[in-house]
């Protein structure tokens, strides 16, 4: 019995040997040859946005042959990309540099491990180059971890056709949309996903307010949901849909790009995301979100996702990691964002360009950066959005007051944070 | 088997062993604190040297020293103590180099300098420790201040930062030698205790034998095995705590030598420029610069204060002992009643069945005991994203979770605009998960059940065909379903919006409500679940014999009366375990809830499970999700109890 045990496992490990010695001697001679340095970069971009960042990494690869650094793309579902960050990143597997909005940026940050600071490698001419506010979104308990790539926010689309001149300020807006609603044929003066708090913050900024406010350098903001400012600007919103009657009732990104492409709304707050579903026909013109006088006159200021690139605290090549991404921050790998990939490059060069800076769509979101603020990258801004959507739908549909949906909304929040806090 | 034995044979090697182990345990954990007590000692004296070169750096900072000054005064400072190897001082205002006795350092540019690129670890920590220092001030001590890293064996570095005034300057790291704790225990007294003990014990036993006195041999050897063992475990016990207490003063006191060697040194090293170091501030703290206390300010112990930590650390070592101790005397014990022998023959006699065994057993424990133990210590902590530094021993918080998940009583209250659920409440969601297991299992069974008694119509033509088509939603996996589900209740592309606009009816916001939601998912998991009944029921049916219809023909029984009286019993055998099945898998239905309805709206879908991921990953309260899927495995539990005493009673009615 124990004579055939043994001989079996004698040949069992024989054969293992037999098969694992010659996989390793070649592995060992693999890693001989990879003495350059060889970075992975991880994105979740597809058709011409793809096309045209491998492009940009391409001309990297050529300009540093001679340094032996060369990079390779790979696109990774988005579903499934920030995930796949925080799985693999922290244990050495994932890739050296990865690009992501900056709202998973804090809770990256302090789960450790994932997010390299490159504070050291930045110099002023690198700063120099991004448009105002930019920096802001990498920049996380006064370090700087990566380096803005692009912007996205919401601006005022309007159609060139019915808008000879897009309204400057909310007083104009509504004259015009008022003279432009009529509910008995379905036409709406204004249209936008107003019950989306992502889209309301363009207003609670005017007026001030937000949902955090921070004390020092701590990581842990303190939930602001409920303040004077914040309700005020839900009591204007609420006044333009019930009385003004110049929006239409449960708005949906469906409903507002039906009505634009049937003519029936000519004015939207929407993003770059909203133009791939307009109708060929119609002439889009981009412009800023108006000025709001109930706040003095201040500006709407719309949230804007950044998407950085940050380098993996676990890569190899930190610092051929941060030549690549000032590369795809340069003026000539924006240019080709901008051109080829249809992206808003965060460097301001890219405007400059004639093909970009002539192109009314690009100028618009471009001019509308320079009020639009960063969304903040606070870990708990994940906590943040299932209290604030619950009280907006509250708002909307009318079963709650502005001031009672907030409260409700600030206590589960503050319950929330509290939870992170008190520890110790 | 052996018929003749030495007498006690049993007894003294459970003597034996028992010592072995009592030995073996409590030298380690003696050797094990004394290494932490060297190890602590020696990370103190790096943390005052480093807290003292920052006080120096600040007071010379404070006068306006010029940056000429600083190389002498370092020098002066480190005549404090000779074990200081290597200083760095780094300003994080232009990432400056100000000073480094490295000579590696100086080679790469005059000092002061701006920091190369492969220096910028130090860089990062400049800022690091910065952020740490503000981010402990605005909530509570969670981030290091005074991180220690183990250079080498016998080299310590210790970082801390450095204010001048309430303004950051930048890091003070000092490297200092580390001795090494001696190896080895007191090994030779144990071996003579253990050799002593058991000598003992054998003669007598041997006496015994001669004098009988009158009591079974069996319970005369355990008692003599007891005494023996308490004997030796108490006085090795109190000798090692004792031993173990003068090593963490002698050490203390050597804590307290460089605190004086290195107050007086950077008054000496301040003095140079005529500034003062102020003595009022701790340089004895842990790594979140908080004072350890058992040094004053002039360096001087704190007896009491002293004492008291020695007999906390010594008392959690007797405790130790205590335990060690019982655990001995309970192998001493089953060796002595003979259990240990009996067990050794079993093992013996069963050799391949436990050698089949073990890798399974090793597997599970690797597997699934230890995630397991693991996610249970973590539900009476206090573990969240932001305190995963913090050892877990620290965050201990007792039963708090499982009281805060159980006591949410508050389910329905009454606002200004009426009744409200609130969708935290553990218990609404438990309800959800209850009605989601009933009705998925009931559409499951009922679906199945009928699909089943379709197909199994004699001379059915292409029965083969239908078998296959409804088994493929079985087939595909089960995440792909869900989200071609998910795309078919879309308010705008969906199909089944558009189907119901075709007929003339209004679109539904499908996950705008809580019934609307919880119809997709479950409709999605109808639709994967019914398969699996259909096969279980079929395969039975197929088992009953078809004579019984026909007698049951013969006497006048409709349909009807023959599926409730022959059909239903017989199946009964394979429907109940496989309901028992089903209802333990919808309970952990993890992928349809989540990629369907995602819980929609505001968290009124979600079921159990689901909900503790969310806890765990959008609201990084790691803990409370732990303490959360150990409730549910807990209902698991539960309704496996349960379950176990259902089949068995089926069991008995076939």
């Amino acid at each position: 019995m124990s004579e055939f045990k043994h001989s079996t496992l004698r040949r069992l490990l024989l054969r293992v040997t037999a098969f694992a010695a010659p996989a390793l001697l070649v592995a060992g001679f693999a890693g001989e040859a990879a003495a350059q340095k060889q970075l992975t970069v991880w994105h979740a971009y597809r058709g011409g946005e793809k096309a045209a960042f491998e492009k940009a990494v391409n001309a990297f690869n050529e300009a540093n042959k001679a340094a032996g650094i060369s990079a390779k793309t790979l696109a990774v579902p988005y579903d499934a990309y920030a995930d796949k960050i925080s799985a693999a990143v922290p244990r050495g597997t994932g890739p050296d540099v990865f690009i992501f909005a900056q709202d998973r940026l804090g809770g990256w940050i302090e789960a450790g491990n994932i997010v390299e600071p490159v504070d050291f490698y930045i110099d002023d001419q690198v700063k120099g180059r991004f448009l105002p506010n930019m920096m802001e979104a990498v920049t996380y308990r006064n370090t700087a971890y990566g380096l803005p790539f692009n912007f996205k926010s919401i601006a005022m689309i309007y159609n060139k056709k019915a808008v000879a001149s897009p309204p400057k300020t909310t007083k104009e807006l509504v004259e015009w949309a008022k003279k432009n609603t009529d509910s008995g044929s379905g036409k709406y003066g204004l249209g936008y996903v107003y019950g989306d708090f992502f889209y309301h913050a363009a207003v609670m900024n005017a007026f001030g307010g937000g949902v955090f406010k921070q004390e020092g350098a701590a990581a842990l903001p303190t939930a602001t949901v409920n303040q004077p400012a914040n309700i005020k600007s839900v009591d204007l919103v609420m006044k333009w849909y019930k009385d003004d009657k110049i929006l239409p009732a449960e708005p949906s990104t469906a409903l507002i790009t039906s009505l634009f492409n049937e003519g029936k709304t000519n004015i939207v707050f929407s993003g770059p995301w909203f133009l791939g579903e307009v109708d060929k026909s119609i002439e889009v013109g981009v412009t800023n979100l108006p000025t709001v006088d109930e706040a003095g006159g201040a500006p709407m200021k719309p949230w804007m996702t950044i998407e950085g690139l940050y380098i993996s605290a676990q890569s190899k090549n930190k610092e051929a990691a941060y030549d690549l991404i000032k590369y795809l921050t340069s003026d000539e790998a924006a240019k080709v964002m901008a051109v080829e990939g249809r992206q808003l490059p965060s460097n301001k060069s890219a405007f400059a360009i004639p093909e970009i800076a002539n192109d009314p769509v690009m100028s618009g979101f471009r001019k509308q950066a320079d009020t639009a603020v960063p969304m903040p990258n606070y870990a708990v801004m994940t906590l943040m959005w299932s209290p604030v959507t619950t009280a907006m739908n509250k708002i909307v549909k009318g079963t709650s007051a502005p001031q009672a949906a907030f409260d409700e909304a600030q206590k589960s929040l503050t319950t929330d944070i509290d939870a992170l806090r008190k520890t110790r | 088997m052996r018929t003749t034995r030495f007498p006690g044979l049993d007894a003294g090697l459970g003597l034996l062993f028992g010592l072995i182990l009592f030995f073996g345990m409590s030298l380690w954990f003696v050797s094990l604190e004394n290494q932490n007590a060297r190890r602590e000692a020696e990370v103190r004296k790096t943390t005052v040297a480093a807290m003292s070169l920052a006080e120096t750096v600040a007071a010379l900072e404070t006068v306006g020293a010029p940056p000429e000054a600083l190389a002498p005064a370092i020098e002066k400072w480190r005549e404090g103590d000779a074990l200081v190897r290597d200083v760095r001082l780094v300003r994080q205002q232009g990432a400056q180099l100000v000073y480094s006795s490295v000579a590696a350092d100086a080679a790469k540019g005059a000092l002061p300098r701006r920091l190369v690129r492969e220096e910028k670890p130090l860089f990062d920590l400049t800022g690091q420790l910065r952020g740490n220092v503000e981010s402990n001030r605005a909530e509570g001590y969670r981030l290091p201040e005074a991180p220690v890293e183990g250079v080498r064996d016998d080299l310590l570095r210790v970082t801390v930062p450095i204010f001048v005034g309430d303004a950051y300057w930048g890091i003070a790291q000092v490297e200092r030698e580390r001795s090494t704790p001696a190896a080895g225990g007191d090994y030779g007294r144990a071996g003579l205790m253990l050799a002593v003990a058991v000598g003992v014990f054998f003669a007598l036993a041997f006496v015994l034998r001669a004098v009988p006195l009158g009591l079974p041999d069996r319970w005369v050897h355990l008692a003599a095995v007891g005494v023996l063992l308490a004997v030796v475990a108490v006085l090795f016990g109190r000798y090692e705590l004792q031993q173990l207490a003068s090593y963490e003063k002698a050490r203390a006191s050597e804590v307290a030598a460089t605190y004086q060697g290195f107050s007086a040194s950077s008054q000496a090293a301040a003095a140079q420029v005529g500034a003062t170091v102020p003595s009022t501030v701790p340089l004895d703290v842990d790594q979140f610069r908080r004072p350890l206390g058992q040094i004053g300010p002039d360096g001087q112990l704190n007896v009491p204060k002293l004492d008291e930590s020695v007999s906390d650390n010594v008392g959690a070592i007797r405790d130790q002992l205590w335990w060690t101790g019982l655990l001995a005397a309970g192998l001493a014990a089953l060796f002595a009643l003979g259990q240990m022998r009996r067990l050794a023959e079993t093992v013996r006699e069963h050799r391949s069945a436990y050698s089949y065994v073990l890798p399974a057993i090793v597997g599970m424990l690797l597997l699934v005991f230890f995630p397991f133990t693991y996610g249970v210590m973590l539900s009476f902590t206090d573990r969240t994203l932001l305190n995963q530094g913090v050892p877990l021993t620290e965050l201990w918080v007792g039963l708090d979770n499982y009281v805060k998940i159980l006591g949410h009583f508050d389910v329905i209250r009454w606002t200004a605009d009426g009744w409200s659920v609130n969708y935290e409440s553990f218990y609404w969601t438990l309800f959800i998960t209850i009605c989601w297991t009933v009705s998925n299992v009931a559409i499951g069974v009922t679906l199945g059940l009928m699909l089943a008694l379709a197909l199994n119509t004699e001379n059915l033509r292409g029965r083969a065909i239908y078998r296959v088509l409804l088994i493929l939603p079985w087939a595909i996996p089960n995440y792909i379903t869900a989200l071609i589900w998910k795309g078919m209740f879309h308010q705008q592309f969906g199909v089944i919006n558009q189907a119901i606009v075709m007929f003339g009816g209004e679109p539904v916001q499908w996950f705008d409500d809580v019934f609307t939601s919880f119809i997709t998912g479950l409709a999605t998991n109808a639709w994967l679940s019914f398969p699996f009944m259909m096969v279980v029921s079929l395969g039975a049916l197929q088992s009953i014999p078809t004579d019984m219809y026909e007698a049951a023909k013969l006497d006048g029984a409709t349909r009807w009366q023959q599926f409730w009286s022959i059909t239903l019993p017989l199946l009964k055998p394979a429907l109940i375990p496989a309901i028992i099945l089903s209802v333990v898998w919808t309970f952990n239905m993890f992928n349809v809830i989540y990629l369907v309805s995602g819980g929609e709206p505001a968290g009124a879908n979600e079921i159990l499970i689901t909900k503790a991921y969310k806890l765990a990953f959008e609201r990084y309260q790691y803990a409370y999700a732990a303490a959360y899927s150990f409730v549910i495995f807990l209902i698991l539990l539960a309704y496996g109890v349960f379950q176990n005493k259902v089949s068995k009673a089926t069991e008995q009615v076939r």
